[in-house]
Parts: C-alpha cells; sequence; structure tokens
C-alpha cells in the first residue's frame, strides 16, 4: 500500500521519536555522504545495523513493521549486489582469484567484495530511510522545515499537501486502468494512463492551491500552532552520529 | 468551502486543519488553542484532534472543512454545494449546523443544488441565469412569484412541492416510469453469491447474494463508505471476489478480457474525469471502437445533445459536468453492454442534464438493458429504481420493491435516507 506512514502516540514519545526531524535528517545526510568516502563492506554495514538497532530501541518500531517496509528495499538491495558482482570487469580478468563459475559465467574475488560492498550500501541507505520515515511525523518535518531550517512556507506547506495526495494519487490511478479495461481498451500501462493521471494531479493541485489560498494562505507573516525547536538534545544526536560514522569509516581497509 | 472535502483539507491531522486559517491570520498561540477545540465542538467533532483527516467519513471531513473556515469566524462563509458527496441524513445534519449558524447571526451564501433540504433555511433568493448574470434576487416566495415559470424554463431544481404548485402537476420528470421488460425469472442476467471483497484486510463487501433481471432498474443505496462502489465494481469484474461468485450472462466478468467485457457491461465512475484518455470528445468516444460500433457514434452523440459537429473537436476536460457525464456514458453506451452499473450519476447536475439522463437510461431500459445506480439522490431512486438494495457495513440491509422501501423506516435509517424526502407518483399515474 502507498501512502503516508501512520504514526502512533507511542512512537511519538520515543527518543527518536521526540528527537527533531531536522536533527535525524542532518544524521542521515551525513551518514550517507561519509558511506560515499568507502567501497569497503564493513563501514555500510555497520551502520546499517547501527541504524536498525536504533530504531528497534530508540524509536520502538515493532519488528514486523521494520521488516515489511524494508523487504522490498532488501530485494533491491540484493539485486543491485549480484548484478554488479556478475558484471564486473575483474571477471574477464585470468589473475584474478575465481571464488565461483556458473557455465561460462565466472566470478572473482573482487567483483565478489565489489558486489557485496554496493549491496550493503543500498541496505544502510534503505535502513536509514526507512528508520527516518518510521519515526518522524510528516507534519512535525513541514513544521522544522519552516521553523528552524527557515525553508519558505509555501514550499514546504505544498509538500505536505503533495505528501498527503499521494494515496489520492494511487486511488485515481487504479480507478483509471479500471476504467480502460470496462471500455474494451487494452494495455492498463498505456502512456495515456499516465497522461490522464497528470492531468488529474493537475486539477487536484490546482483546487487544493485555491483551498489553501481561500483560508488566507500567504497573507503575510503566519503564526504557528505547533513550534518546532531545536533542542540541545539535537546537537548531542547529530556529534554521536558523526563519531559512529568516523569510527565506522576506521574499520574500512580499502 | 468546496464541494470535494478531499481536494481541500491541507494538512494531516483534524486540530491543525482547524488551526491552519487561524495561523494564516497570525492569531496568538493561546488563541489558537482556546479556538480550536471550541471550533471542533461547535460542528461535532471533538475528541477527533489528532486523528488523521483521511481517516474521516464523507460526512465528518465536510463537517471538518466547515470547522476549519469557521474558526476564524469569517462574517461571511460561502458554501459550494457542501453537501454534494453526503447521504441524504449526512446533508441534513450538515445543513442543522448551517442553520444553528444562521440563527447565531452568521452571514451565509450556499451554493446548492438540493432545493428540498436548503431553501427552508434561506432568507432570501438568488438566481444567476446561465450567462452568469442575476435573474433575480429577493426574500424566497417573492421570487418563485415573480420567476416561477423561468425556474422552471431554466431547468433549476426546485422543492418538489413548489415545483407542483407552478406546474399544476407533479414535475415533468416523474411523469413516467418506464415498462418492465419481463424475463423469465429462472434466468437472471446478473447473480451474485455470497460475495465478499476486502481492501487491505478491511471489509467492504461482505456476503452478499443479488440478482439482477434484464431490463431491471435498481438503486444502490447506504451510507459513505458502506460498499456501494466495491460492490458495482465487483458486479462488472473490475474487483475480483475475495469470496464468492458473480455469474454475468453465464460468465465470471472479472476472468473476461477488456474487449468482451465492454460488450457485456459498463460502468460509469463518479467523476467522468477519471475515465478520459483523448484529447477531444470524438477520439474519446471511438477509442476502441469496433467497425461496426463506430457507426453508431454519431447517431447517439446526437441524441444526447451533444453533437460531434459542435462538441468532435472539444476537448471533454473543457466540458460542463454534465456534458461530461454524458460523454462518459456514450463511450460506455456505444458498444450496447447488457449491465449497466453507475456510481453516483446524478452527481452535481442541473436539472435539465438530470433530464437528459434519464431519458437515456429509459431508453436503455426498455432494450432490456439493466441499470443498477449507486446512489445518494431520493430523486433518482424516485425516478428510476423499481427496486431498491441498502449496504448497510458492506452487508446487505434490505433489497425490496421501491414502494415498500419508501415506508420501511428500517431499511431507510440503515441506508442513511431516515430524513430524505422521496416522494413517488400516486400508482394511477404511472403505466
Amino acid at each position: 500500500m502507498i501512502g503516508p506512514i501512520e504514526l502512533d502516540e507511542r512512537s511519538r514519545s520515543t527518543p527518536l521519536g521526540r528527537a527533531s526531524p531536522l536533527a535525524k535528517l542532518a544524521v542521515a545526510v551525513v551518514w550517507l555522504g561519509g558511506l560515499a568516502l568507502t567501497v569497503d563492506p564493513r563501514p555500510p554495514a555497520l551502520l546499517a545495523a547501527l541504524a536498525l538497532a536504533s530504531g528497534l530501541l530508540l524509536g520502538r518500531i515493532p519488528v514486523g513493521t521494520l521488516v515489511g517496509r524494508l523487504a522490498p528495499l532488501g530485494l533491491a538491495a540484493l539485486v543491485v549486489g549480484i548484478s554488479n558482482a556478475l558484471v564486473s570487469p575483474a571477471n574477464a580478468d585470468p589473475a584474478q582469484f575465481e571464488v565461483g563459475r556458473l557455465g561460462s559465467l565466472r566470478l572473482t574475488l573482487p567483483a565478489a567484495q565489489a558486489g557485496l560492498s554496493l549491496g550493503l550500501r543500498v541496505v544502510a541507505i534503505a535502513s536509514l530511510g526507512t528508520v527516518f520515515a518510521l519515526t518522524t511525523d510528516a507534519t512535525r518535518l513541514t513544521d522544522a522545515l519552516v521553523q528552524v531550517a527557515r525553508l519558505p512556507e509555501r514550499f514546504a506547506y505544498g509538500a505536505l499537501a503533495a505528501y498527503q495526495a499521494v494515496p489520492g494519487l494511487s486511488r485515481d490511478l487504479t480507478t483509471l486502468q479500471q476504467a480502460r479495461r470496462i471500455r474494451g481498451l487494452r494495455q492498463s500501462w498505456h502512456p495515456e494512463v499516465l497522461l490522464a493521471l497528470l492531468v488529474l494531479a493537475v486539477r487536484h493541485a490546482d483546487r487544493q492551491a485555491v483551498a489553501m489560498d481561500a483560508r488566507a494562505f500567504g497573507l503575510g507573516p503566519r503564526t504557528r500552532y505547533r513550534v518546532e525547536r531545536w533542542r540541545r538534545q539535537d546537537t548531542v544526536l547529530i556529534l554521536i552520529s558523526v563519531l559512529v560514522l568516523a569510527a565506522a569509516l576506521a574499520t574500512s581497509r580499502l | 468551502m468546496f464541494q470535494d472535502p478531499g481536494s481541500q483539507l491541507v494538512m494531516e491531522r483534524v486540530e491543525d486543519e482547524v488551526a491552519f486559517g487561524l495561523e494564516n491570520r497570525a492569531w496568538p498561540l493561546e488563541r489558537m488553542r482556546a479556538r480550536v477545540p471550541e471550533a471542533l465542538r461547535e460542528i461535532g467533532l471533538r475528541g477527533s484532534e489528532r486523528r488523521r483527516s483521511t481517516s474521516l467519513s464523507g460526512g465528518e471531513q465536510q463537517r471538518l472543512a466547515l470547522a476549519g473556515v469557521l474558526a476564524p469566524a469569517p462574517p461571511i462563509l460561502v458554501l459550494d454545494e457542501p453537501t454534494a458527496n453526503l447521504d441524504p441524513d449526512e446533508a441534513g445534519h450538515f445543513l442543522e449546523r448551517l442553520h444553528e449558524l444562521r440563527s447565531a447571526g452568521m452571514t451565509i451564501v450556499l451554493i446548492e443544488h438540493r432545493a428540498e433540504l436548503a431553501w427552508p433555511l434561506a432568507d432570501e433568493l438568488l438566481v444567476l441565469r446561465s450567462d452568469g448574470r442575476q435573474l433575480d434576487a429577493g426574500p424566497v416566495g417573492a421570487v418563485v412569484e415573480r420567476q416561477g415559470e423561468a425556474l422552471l424554463g431554466a431547468g433549476v431544481w426546485l422543492p418538489s412541492a413548489i415545483e407542483s404548485r407552478l406546474t399544476g402537476q407533479q414535475p415533468p420528470a416523474t411523469t413516467g416510469t418506464p415498462g418492465l421488460v419481463p424475463l423469465p425469472a429462472s434466468s437472471p442476467l446478473l447473480s451474485a453469491r455470497s460475495l465478499s471483497f476486502a481492501y487491505d484486510g478491511r471489509p467492504a463487501v461482505a456476503d452478499v447474494d443479488l440478482e439482477v433481471a434484464g431490463g431491471e432498474r435498481i438503486c444502490l443505496v447506504g451510507r459513505n463508505g458502506s460498499g456501494k462502489s466495491t460492490l458495482g465494481r465487483l458486479l462488472v469484474g473490475l474487483l475480483r471476489p475475495a469470496a464468492g461468485k458473480v455469474r454475468l450472462a453465464g460468465r465470471e466478468p472479472f476472468r473476461l478480457a477488456p474487449v468482451a467485457l465492454a460488450r457485456l457491461c459498463g460502468y460509469g465512475f463518479q467523476d467522468p474525469e477519471q475515465q478520459f484518455f483523448r484529447g477531444t470528445v470524438a477520439e474519446e468516444v471511438r477509442a476502441g471502437l469496433e467497425p461496426g460500433e463506430a457507426e453508431r457514434v454519431e447517431p447517439l452523440m446526437a441524441a444526447l445533445g451533444l453533437p460531434l459537429e459542435r462538441f468532435g473537436e472539444r476537448s471533454p476536460y473543457r466540458l460542463s459536468g454534465g456534458e461530461q457525464r454524458r460523454v462518459s456514458l456514450a463511450a460506455i453506451l456505444l458498444r450496447r453492454p447488457s449491465l449497466l452499473v453507475l456510481d453516483e450519476p446524478t452527481f452535481g447536475q442541473d436539472r435539465r442534464s438530470y433530464e437528459a439522463l434519464l431519458a437515456l437510461l429509459r431508453d436503455q431500459v426498455e432494450t432490456g438493458t439493466a441499470i443498477v445506480a449507486a446512489t445518494h439522490d431520493p430523486r433518482l431512486a424516485a425516478d428510476l429504481a423499481e427496486r431498491i438494495v441498502v449496504l448497510r457495513g458492506g452487508a446487505l440491509a434490505a433489497d425490496e420493491p421501491t414502494e415498500r422501501f419508501l415506508r420501511d423506516g428500517a431499511a431507510r435509517l440503515a441506508a442513511g435516507w431516515s430524513s430524505a424526502d422521496v416522494r413517488r407518483l400516486p400508482a394511477s399515474d404511472r403505466p
């Protein structure tokens, strides 16, 4: 099911749930940037494990939820890893140590390492993103982007409205595909369907913008119903995450 | 405030939605904290503060939208068909709130097709002509006195009491229901047995049995979320039943290829825009037709008041709501399906396009097509249906002739129609 993630009261009151969404976002960005510095499989494996552990312990994400959300991304990581290992140019180098062979396909050690490293990097990205999404409220993220990061309001609330429109779009797509079927038109993924979906999305956005303006959005300075502040814990969270990243990178030998 | 609650709610949660208009007007935090619960109490949504607005029912969403526009205590409220998506009881409840606001001194401008419910609330009536200019304005009685004939002629919906007084008879739309095309009871066109369906484990239709004979006219009624649309889609093979079976002319519709399915049954979605794929009306109705069927395009479009010379090159998205509805129906009817399932076919239509639609449906019935219409519109039920099927929480709550339904308090309550003013012609006026 495509759609916004529902956070309950309990997960909102956990340490990770209380942390500023911006602090979590910063951690994710710093870690992902750090991962680009190495091709060794150890740092991404460590960081992925840490992200998942903190999601489970500090965010109290139920194991089932985490596994359910990660499963498709895990599959993607597997595909990326295997395909990269198989097409690596190192496989053609007769001097490299051969790990295995399947018919004419030859897998060498450096190729396997590169595949493992890329696959683990996808796992790390997926774990970070999933834990972030499962502990972060969309409204709070928007409030933090506007109040702490000083992003333009029209952009931030527009993005929140768009995020909320996702389930509606997925319903529109289903309806369009059903409309095709009942009219005897084949190909439920015909380009016409996507074009029609685009038309519906633009119209929806139009109506929503009018509705926002009708409620005095953009009239002038706004006040806030929900106050979003940067706290000392948020700074500490970022400092710790930088140290953790440095430690993880130190394990790499390549 | 607008018709469709889905496109006017901005924030994720109920209380943020109400606060949005206050933030935009730079209310201080303390006043907002006091006003938000108050506004929610006024429209009966207290206790839902933290709920996600998408988890509310259609009626609740519309009340939430009202709370949002009411919170800053505006001196004037403009509402554009706010009850269009609601079942009759929810619509009545919504209009009661408006009545309270009016008693409290608020000025309300209400744009509304539901004359029966809305007119009694009005102090003044403003009638616009089709070119946007004012036809008349003033107290309801005086406007009806001066402009009665013009209102009837312009296709404005009128409360039925006023309408019968003006015409001296029953309204033209209800002067007759078409005769039945009797079919042997042993061979229904469609039969559904213990039909069930669930979305992500949430049951939407549960254990429904239904039979439809050729040429039958059925209205499917029930509150928002009672499973009407889902059942309709199951009947025409757009959804695969989780349990149970549908047989349509001896076949299982969801197993049919699109080409065969479209010649057996048609489905009209609530929003005609959700079924347009081409840039012009002519291309739209011709899409996927076989050579023999293409010959039917011109006469049918002319009969629907959409002659191709005038409408053929226009974009379907730029037509009026009534015209869009007829284009989408034309695209279905060209394949001459024997079962037509329609989702809220009269949604947002003025009286003229309503009458055109009704005439079209009656013609279909005479050729033996069965019609199943999911609707909140009491007028359609009275004008079209010989049988009413009531769904409640996905299950069949009643399945009975229209006459009996109208006297069946329990069935009407289950449908959300307990307050609906459904008038049926005296039996002597009908064939």
